[in-house]
């Protein structure tokens, strides 16, 4: 379906329409809706899928101007359309989960934030010894077949302070971080000292499945959720 | 939805208003469009077209029309170029509205003059053209900045982020319903509008100001400018203007009014310690002037330029 943000429209793909709590997915920089393939069947409720503007088939912003607060919009945009609902983003996505989840905590009873392209951002404080993009300026704009606008990279120099992404961790109501051994950048870092977080590890199944518990939970005000140990 | 009224509109109403004239301004010579990232940026020039380039960057909700008295000046030694910015006078409206993305819009710009400039910037557009200097020193000869050097804390920095970030949410949701600006019965209005916001400026001069920052159709008068510009939120803070200064090239001249104004200028203590940074630095103070200096002293402001210009 087609929600409106602003002046463009973005493509919310239903994947699943069942009862129990929505989930949204969030997909990675450069990525689309169509990523999470049937991995996320274990949902139990009804899921949707968001194509980021410039990304799939949302439209592109004229003129370029991406940036993670603006997806932050895009996201809300389908939280609006779909209500309450647990959130999970890869990369770029998980950046976006957590600050919707610190946003709407009322919304959004738990977030899943799992590594992809743009997880990164440009680092916690700006390097200003760092050339700006001007190779964006001048470039012929691709086909339509392409899966992305290429001014979307913007979102790759986004500098995501520590404190930024602490103060969103704080509000949020869950978050499950999901890691693999594999280097986090420092918001990440920050987050997971969030009370409410939780390092997960294991497969895509696992985790959802551990997203579902503690959205539910939420509902019925169990016990603080244990830190898992890897 | 409404209507959404855009500069391409030809205007049905208001032709009966003739436009008003303002001592000083000299029309622009010229116009020509540059395309930046998609986006037509609209260019209005003075000058020999073969002298040495003066490129001129405006504020938040001002247009190219605000240095119709101050370009003329400097237009009889340089070829100026005064830049509308996305969104704003009769450039077109984006997609999205980003420092990044006007900061390259000004290097679009640089990049179509294809020689080195004299780069000249006021409020939101100095602070601009100062990172276009550090994007591409090549083309960045020497850099004006008037009274363009950022915030003094972060705005609405007491809020908490959440915050900030829900009202930013929040305006988004309900921005469909707001395409464009509510009108205005009469250029009056509008005038009366502006100078509630810069009391220092004259009614005569908002009158020019606004007949070219707006549009008239059956309803009434609308701003030209992107009403979408109006929310924004992000990580950006402050402190970072100050080691961005360390690594500009081109030599600056920081030009401040001595006059309290709703805008600016910072406490000398804020704005010492952030020009402190900049590598090649002169100051000046024009008296007699608030946040809009080249505006409100043209000709000094003028002359203080030119002579640093080719000193």
């Amino acid at each position: 379906m087609r929600l409106r943000h602003g002046r463009i429209e973005l493509e919310l793909h239903q994947r699943a329409r069942r009862d129990g709590l929505p989930l949204l997915l969030l997909h990675a920089l450069y990525g689309s809706s169509a990523d999470w393939g049937e991995a996320v069947a274990v949902w139990p409720g009804s899921i949707y899928a968001l194509d980021f503007c410039g990304h799939g088939h949302s439209d592109w912003l004229t003129g370029g101007g991406y940036c993670p607060e603006l997806l932050v919009g895009d996201a809300d945009a389908a939280l609006a359309h779909i209500g309450r609902a647990a959130v999970a983003g890869a990369g770029l996505g998980a950046y976006v989960a957590l600050l919707l989840a610190g946003t709407r905590p009322a919304d959004v009873p738990a977030a899943l934030l799992l590594p992809g392209a743009g997880l990164d951002g440009s680092g916690a404080t700006p390097d200003f010894s760092r050339r700006f993009p001007t190779h964006l300026i001048g470039v012929e704009p691709p086909a339509s077949a392409a899966r992305h606008d290429p001014l979307v990279c913007a979102n790759e120099m986004s500098v995501r302070p520590i404190a930024y992404a602490q103060a969103f961790a704080e509000t949020a109501r869950r978050l499950l971080l999901f890691e693999d051994g594999a280097p986090r950048p420092p918001w990440w870092d920050a987050a997971r000292q969030s009370p409410v977080a939780e390092v997960f590890s294991g497969d895509l199944d696992a985790a959802l499945r551990r997203l579902a518990l503690a959205s539910r939970s939420d509902e019925c005000a169990p016990p603080p959720l244990r830190r898992m140990e890897r | 939805m409404g209507t959404i009224l855009r500069y391409d509109q030809e205007p049905a109403y208001g032709r009966d208003v003739t436009e008003p004239t303002f001592p000083g301004v000299v029309p622009p010579e010229r116009t020509a469009s540059v395309d930046s990232l998609g986006v037509r940026l609209n260019l209005l020039e003075w000058g020999d077209p073969n002298a040495v380039p003066v490129v001129l960057t405006h504020g938040m909700w001002d247009h190219a029309r605000s240095f119709a008295v101050f370009a003329p000046l400097l237009a009889r030694r340089y070829r100026v170029i005064a830049v509308d910015a996305r969104g704003h006078g009769d450039s077109e409206w984006a997609g999205a509205y980003t420092w990044l993305v006007d900061v390259l819009d000004i290097v679009a710009v640089l990049r179509w003059l294809a020689r080195p400039c004299f780069l000249i910037g006021h409020s939101k557009g100095g602070g601009q053209a100062t990172d276009a200097a550090r994007a591409v020193p090549e083309l960045v000869t020497k850099l004006v900045n008037i009274d363009g050097f950022g915030p003094p804390s972060q705005p609405d920095g007491d809020k908490p982020l959440p915050q900030r970030c829900l009202e930013f949410l929040d305006v988004r949701r309900r921005a469909a319903e707001r395409q464009s600006w509510r009108p205005y019965k009469s250029l009056d209005e509008l005038v009366e509008r502006r100078r509630a916001q810069n009391p220092r400026l004259s009614r005569e001069w908002l009158r020019y100001f606004s007949f070219h920052g707006a549009h008239a159709d059956a309803t009434g008068w609308r701003w030209k400018s992107d009403p979408f510009m109006a929310h924004g939120f992000g990580p950006w803070q402050p402190d970072w203007i100050a080691p961005s200064y360390a690594t500009l090239r081109a030599p600056m001249l920081a030009i401040t009014g001595s006059e309290a104004d709703t805008w600016g200028p910072l406490p000398e203590h804020i704005l010492a310690a952030r020009l402190a940074h900049v590598p090649q630095l002169e100051r000046r103070t024009i008296q007699g002037a608030g946040h809009f200096v080249h505006i409100e002293q043209p000709a000094e402001t003028a002359t203080v330029v030119l002579d640093w210009l080719e000193a």
